[in-house]
């Protein structure tokens, strides 16, 4: 399954190349969901496809490197009793990550969401809910 | 009428039904039987097709009474949940509509989330209050009710069920938030709502079967046509239905408050009308396909009454999940549950079949030729054209920040437009702006513009503007012709001096 990790750089860490080296070391592949950086340092948000030991690793290098690291788990969620699959989100998901089904139900794969949250607030029976951990 | 070669009555059919050998479809396994068999074979075999829609439907409400206090109350104002209901009828009598907010909670709860906690069964906070009268001396009451201590709830909606709605997108460079739901920046995607094939009164256009008294699915539970809906257009294949039904037997799963994000509340309403085939031409009328029924793109982007018309499109291609704007594939929102209208259309199907359901004899038809007639208008609403100030200072990029201060410090304004050599309009500098720059020591105006400024049109309309002012946190705008050519400018101060006007 894949994990999604969130990396937090503090200012000084946004100068070296640390996902580089850590791909060309491991030989992994990383793929960033999102990314956002400012003067006071930044944060991106890895999916890795891996067994979990290669998982760990990674995650193990980012930390000796002075990257802080969190795992994020089951973010969002959907609501299947209160979801009456009108559709609303779907169009406004930039990933793809909610979709209509062939019989027209709202399909959630959490794998692909990158936590915008612009599907939340068009619910209009508030079924989908983020939560941060 | 043309003579038919098939024909049925609604008599003969509830007798099949009585029987247990009626044939009963749904309007989508109607589309295979009259394309595969032709109209007069299908109308033939087939005699009832069940259809369906779930959207939200803000023209709903219900008809609530509570019965007389001791000492009673002529309820003034009534508050459910601190959702206000109408009391300008008797005593105790309120209508409580979907699309009134909560006094608390905004748009989080409203008048449709009132009516889904009654079919749930929950408690209702009511408050009322009253002016007292020798016959009603009390002036309060606070009480909680559930839907069974009423003597009456009747959901009764005055527009209901449109056969086919626009579809929706937006050209602005803005997300917008309309009752179409939330629509992304330069066509980032397209909403629209309705059925399609199962679309209940699409399945009969020409209202041979769909009249008063005609015994529906509403909520649920089995409810009636009483009227043509408001905003009835049949010629326009716009039309709608008023309906009611016992709000007290309907089930939570087809009557649901909703929130349409920045824009208020509503509630979806499940509904499914049989179409009795008592010929050959309702049989054809109920064969329509997703491929046959259009309707317009509509862009959402321009406030006015008449949206600019982008394309035609068929509910075959909203439904596939992408269709092409300006070309490129933009994906779709429905906003009404295809999954629920299918439920509904199988549930109706399923009462026929097992006799819980029979079909009612119209006593009075709707309208064929009724048009939807726009507001009486007194006086046409102003655009930016009739009140900007068509002379307008404007300064170059290149112009220094000390020459434009000049000019803030000589005249009375608080927006610098500044243009290229042809006069197009490259961004505004604010008196605020130069204050900043002044002291950040920068030295051209190019360094210190807004380049994408929020511009109005000559022709918008004065409200839209007022509007763009309001949420953008602004106070004056560049008016600009087609290609971006300053044309003047408009301040909250034109708008004031408006009022003025009015008032005299």
């Amino acid at each position: 399954m894949t994990k999604k990790v969130l990396l937090r750089y503090s200012a000084e860490k946004v100068k070296e190349p640390i996902l580089a080296s850590i791909i060309k070391e491991t030989d992994t592949l990383l793929n960033i969901l999102h990314a956002e950086f400012s003067a006071e340092g930044g944060e991106i948000l890895l999916a890795i496809d891996a067994p979990d030991a290669e998982v760990n690793r990674v995650i193990k290098l980012f930390e000796q490197k002075g990257i802080e690291t969190k795992e994020l788990k089951r973010a969002i969620q959907l609501d299947e009793e209160k979801c009456f699959d009108c559709g609303a989100c779907i169009s406004l998901c930039p990933t793809g990550a909610l979709r209509l089904t062939d019989d027209y139900s709202i399909e959630l794969d959490e794998d692909k969401c990158i936590y915008c949250e612009i599907c939340v607030p068009s619910c209009p029976v508030r079924a989908l809910k983020v939560s941060k951990f | 009428m043309t003579k038919t070669k098939v024909n049925k009555s609604i008599a003969e059919i509830n007798d099949r039904i009585k029987r247990g050998d009626a044939v009963v479809v749904t309007a989508e396994e109607m589309v295979e039987i009259v394309r595969e068999r032709g109209e007069v074979e299908a109308a033939k075999e087939v005699d009832v097709v069940t259809t369906g829609t779930f959207g939200a439907m803000c023209s709903s409400g219900a008809w609530l009474n509570f019965g007389h206090a001791d000492p009673p109350i002529k309820m003034q104002r009534v508050w459910l949940n601190d959702v206000e209901a109408y009391t300008g009828v008797a005593a105790v009598d309120v209508y409580i509509g979907a699309t009134q907010l909560s006094e608390t909670r905004g748009f989080e709860y409203g008048g449709g989330h009132v009516i889904e906690d009654l079919v749930r069964g929950k408690e209702i906070e009511v408050r009322a209050i009253a002016y007292g009268t020798d016959c009603y001396p009390r002036k309060e009451l606070e009480i909680s009710v559930t839907k069974d201590d009423l003597n009456q709830a009747v959901l009764s909606n005055p527009r209901n069920a449109y056969q086919r709605y626009v579809a929706a997108t937006n050209s602005r460079d803005e997300t917008i938030y309309t009752y179409m739901g939330t629509l992304l920046p330069n066509y980032g995607n397209v909403t629209y709502s309705g059925s399609g094939a199962l679309s209940p009164l699409h399945n009969d256009p020409n209202y041979e079967t769909i009249g008063v008294g005609t015994r529906i699915f509403l909520g649920g539970a089995q409810g009636y046509i009483f009227w043509e809906g408001t905003q009835h257009a049949p010629t326009k294949a716009m039309g709608t239905i008023m309906t009611i039904g016992n709000l007290k037997e309907m089930d939570a799963r087809y009557i649901r408050g909703a929130t349409i994000e920045k824009y208020g509340t509503s509630l979806y309403v499940g509904l499914g009308i049989p179409i009795p085939i008592i010929n050959e031409r309702v049989a054809k009328t109920t064969g329509i396909s997703d491929e046959d029924i259009m309707t317009n793109l509509t862009d959402y982007g321009v406030p006015r009454r008449e949206r600019p018309i982008l394309k035609e499109v068929t509910y075959a291609e909203l439904k596939s999940g992408e269709v092409e704007v300006e070309g490129k594939e933009v994906p779709v929102s429905p906003l009404s549950s295809l999954k629920q209208a299918r439920e509904i259309a199988g549930i109706l199907k399923k009462w026929i079949e097992d006799k819980k359901f029979f079909l009612a004899q119209t006593v009075e038809g709707l309208s064929t030729d009724q048009v939807f007639k726009p507001i009486k208008h007194i006086t046409a609403a102003p655009v930016a054209k009739d009140l900007m100030t068509r002379e307008v200072v404007t300064a170059k990029p290149s112009d220094s920040i000390t020459s434009a201060a000049k000019i803030f410090a000589k005249r009375n304004f608080d927006h610098l437009p500044i243009v290229d050599e042809k006069g197009k309009l490259v961004g505004i500098v604010t008196s605020w702006d130069i204050a900043v720059a002044v002291g950040t020591g920068k030295r051209k105006l190019s360094e210190i513009l807004t380049p994408k400024a929020i511009v109005a049109s000559e022709n918008e309309p004065i409200d839209a503007i007022a509007r763009k002012l309001e949420t953008h946190r602004i106070s004056g705008v560049p008016v600009v012709g087609t290609k971006g050519e300053l044309r003047g400018i408009l301040t909250s101060e034109d708008l004031s001096k408006l009022i003025g006007r009015r008032r005299k």
